[in-house]
């Protein structure tokens, strides 16, 4: 028995050695294989129980031999973050991206060019037909793959608007009528506590800002145009209504997404803009008391924001043929799908448009009546500061009587047109 | 005439302090001194995050731009009265709360526990906290005045440039007073007690037990903790940028908020730094003259 165990001994820990040493060479035959093959992708979604993990598990099955490494980031510092990440080379291999951020990515020459890789696509013929127009950089190319979009409208209360036997606004002159009587001291305690339109002055809110002012005739971001009687009206449009009708909550000047959404599902807006992607959850919080209309035509004309998301891949990917494989995959029909009932957004792909029932039927009509007056802020590098820095500044400063609606469009035709 | 010669310290014994201060110290010049030097490099340059390739040596440029820049002369008045305010209140409030905890009452380990709470909670926690509780809509803070009778319609704290930077101090104030209190503690719990019960058989009132005695026992304690507090307070940004943002307008932008907004959302990394320069320098000032004047007046 001794000698037996003797002998076994040294046999046992040859084993367990060569074990270790195989276990070891397969991990690091993994490890490299997997580094060679690993996409590391970047996003952001408010919706916590994102369906990302599952995409990417069906993915991974689908393309034995590549990882995908898909991290929330939060949105705030999103763009913060990914143009710091892209200058230290830390950055992701592909990720979500907005139009107003791609010609400051392309002047980075963060971005890889997409054409060949969509020419030859299975899946091209299966995005909807403008989008591809409207994502392309200025010089044609393509560095975007659509991967959802929304059009944004106006959210009334029916309830409200009902009790007051209003109709929905369909100009500028019915939208302030209309917010005027629904401002209002509801409960007698001698405080207003309906406000007629929720206004995001805050970081985004510049989409409200242009529906109400950029609709009007010859008003855009060209020179001059914002400063022009019309540009300047627009904006003082958006001041009286604080100022001097007081519709808007007084804390407008600094609310953003989740203030003007909540005033709204808790009942102290009427009004407010967003898009379908917040549908379900004013559902959820209102029922039927929700629908949604195109947003008013101001001066002459008619202008909302076409909100894109899309995909690209970066320049420095350590493997830009499997981060392509990775965001076409989530353009192709079921994928994509499963992708905007998460963002709750709408899918790009026909298949997916033509079975979709991820909102209500109501929030799509308005979006698909929005489609036709639907506009991109301008492809210029300025984009990003206009609604980064820009705008949010010259906006509450307007707001809070620190500049005049001149002063305001002046410092935003400044930044387009220096 | 005999000398006593005191033996040569061996080499080995010199250096090892050496040797085991150099990774703190190697550590402490890669994460602090290495990127000051490069953001004083950067000043100098004008670079723009999203044109990387551009890094063009400038000058002073950002630095005289930062003179002619409103915006600067706007956000050093906030800084200003961010730091009189919020460092004079936490010291008064601290004051206050340590010489009650000094007291003998029940259950006063507990309520030395309390105290440290909004101390102990992160910023960011802190700052949303106050967010609802100005909220005007939700806010139990309109909400209590109302009641009371005490304004007659609800007011938005943070979206009213009279009261945004105001009501953030409260914030700040609240948050950081119990780091006065504990300091304050530990200062009066360090002063013997035979000091007061001499002077109570000299016949001093409280007040001038007080002034005489724990005051000055104090001033040590007071003089490193508003130093520290100064220092904190000044370069404190993630209260302000998660309450406003610095909004509305330019209402609660302070130096190193504006220097970050540049930088981080701008990308203008060259003025940025020149901005995060000037406000180094301005506090440095600050801090040499406060130490020489603290210290003599110790001494």
């Amino acid at each position: 028995m001794t000698h037996s165990n003797k002998d076994t001994a040294p046999t046992a820990w040859a084993k367990t050695l060569k074990t270790l040493a195989m276990g070891l060479l397969a991990s690091t035959a993994i490890a490299s294989g997997a580094q060679a093959q690993e996409v590391n992708f970047w996003y952001h979604f408010d919706n916590a129980d994102n369906p990302m993990s599952a995409l990417v598990e069906k993915f991974e099955a689908e393309n034995p031999g590549i990882t995908v490494n898909a991290e929330n980031v939060p949105w705030n510092s999103y763009y913060d973050q990914l143009y710091t990440s892209i200058v230290a080379g830390t950055g992701p291999d592909a990720a979500l991206v907005k139009l107003n951020a791609q010609p400051r990515l392309i002047e980075m020459e963060a971005l890889e060019p997409l054409d060949a890789w969509i020419n030859g696509w299975g899946g091209k013929a299966e995005v909807q037909d403008n989008l591809f127009t409207l994502t392309a950089a200025a010089d044609g190319s393509h560095y975007y793959l659509p991967v959802q979009y929304v059009v944004l409208y106006l959210y009334y209360r029916t309830d409200m608007f009902q009790e007051l036997g209003l109709t929905p606004p369909t100009t500028c002159d019915e939208f302030r009528d209309a917010a005027k009587a629904l401002t209002r001291d509801t409960d007698g305690d001698g405080h207003t506590d309906v406000y007629g339109f929720g206004f995001r002055g805050g970081k985004g809110g510049h989409d409200h800002w242009a529906s109400l002012t950029l609709a009007r005739d010859g008003v855009g971001f060209g020179k001059g145009e914002l400063t022009s009687e019309a540009g300047v009206a627009g904006t003082q449009f958006v001041l009286d209504l604080f100022q001097k009708d007081k519709v808007f909550p007084p804390s407008a000047p600094n609310d953003g997404f989740k203030e003007i959404i909540g005033a709204f599902q808790g009942g102290q807006t009427a009004m407010t803009i967003h898009h379908i992607g917040s549908s379900a959850g004013m559902v959820e919080a209102l029922g039927d008391k929700v629908s949604a209309v195109p947003v008013p035509e101001c001066g002459g004309g008619h202008w909302t924001s076409f909100g894109d998301e899309s995909t690209a891949v970066f320049s420095a990917a350590q493997d830009k043929e499997a981060a392509w494989k990775w965001i076409s995959f989530l353009s192709s029909p079921i994928n994509n799908a499963e992708f905007n009932k998460a963002t709750g957004q709408l899918p790009v792909t026909k298949t997916d448009s033509a079975n979709w029932d991820g909102h209500a039927a109501r929030f799509v009509d308005a979006t698909v009546a929005s489609l036709p007056f639907a506009e991109l802020l301008p492809n210029t590098s300025e984009t990003a500061d206009f609604a980064n820095t820009v705008w949010p500044v010259a906006m509450q400063r307007a707001l809070i009587g620190e500049i005049s609606a001149t002063e305001m469009n002046a410092e935003i035709d400044a930044l387009y047109n220096k | 005439m005999s000398v006593t010669t005191v033996p040569p310290v061996p080499l080995s014994r010199r250096v090892l302090p050496l040797v085991m201060l150099s990774p703190a110290v190697l550590v402490t010049l890669a994460i602090v001194f290495l990127p000051m030097v490069q953001a004083l490099w950067m000043s100098l340059h004008d670079y723009v995050l999203f044109r990387p390739k551009n890094f063009d040596w400038v000058g002073l440029k950002n630095f005289v731009t930062v003179w002619n820049d409103p915006v600067f002369w706007t956000s050093l008045r906030h800084t200003v009265i961010w730091i009189a305010i919020t460092v004079p209140a936490q010291m008064l409030l601290g004051l206050a709360t340590a010489l009650l905890l000094n007291q003998n009452f029940p259950w006063r380990g507990l309520a030395r526990a309390l105290v440290i709470i909004p101390w102990a909670l992160p910023s960011v926690v802190i700052a949303l906290m106050w967010v609802w509780i100005y909220d005007s809509n939700f806010g139990v803070l309109n909400d209590l005045m109302l009641r009371f009778n005490l304004i007659s319609s609800a007011i938005p704290w943070l979206a009213d440039p009279d009261t945004a930077l105001y009501a953030i101090i409260l914030t700040l104030t609240w948050q950081g007073f119990p780091f006065f209190a504990v300091m304050i503690l530990a200062g009066l719990q360090s002063i013997p007690r035979s000091y007061y019960e001499a002077a109570s058989i000299d016949g001093a009132s409280q007040a001038r037990q007080f002034w005489h005695i724990t005051l000055p026992g104090l001033s040590g304690v007071l003089m490193t903790a508003t130093l520290l507090r100064v220092i904190w307070v000044a370069n404190s940004i993630d209260v302000i940028y998660v309450m406003t943002g610095g909004g509305p307008g330019y209402s609660t932008y302070t130096l190193p908020l504006y220097a970050l907004v540049k930088a981080r959302t701008g990308l203008d990394y060259g003025y940025g730094s020149a901005l995060a320069v000037s406000f180094t320098l301005l506090l440095l000032g600050f801090v040499v003259l406060y130490l020489r004047r603290a210290g003599r007046n110790i001494a």
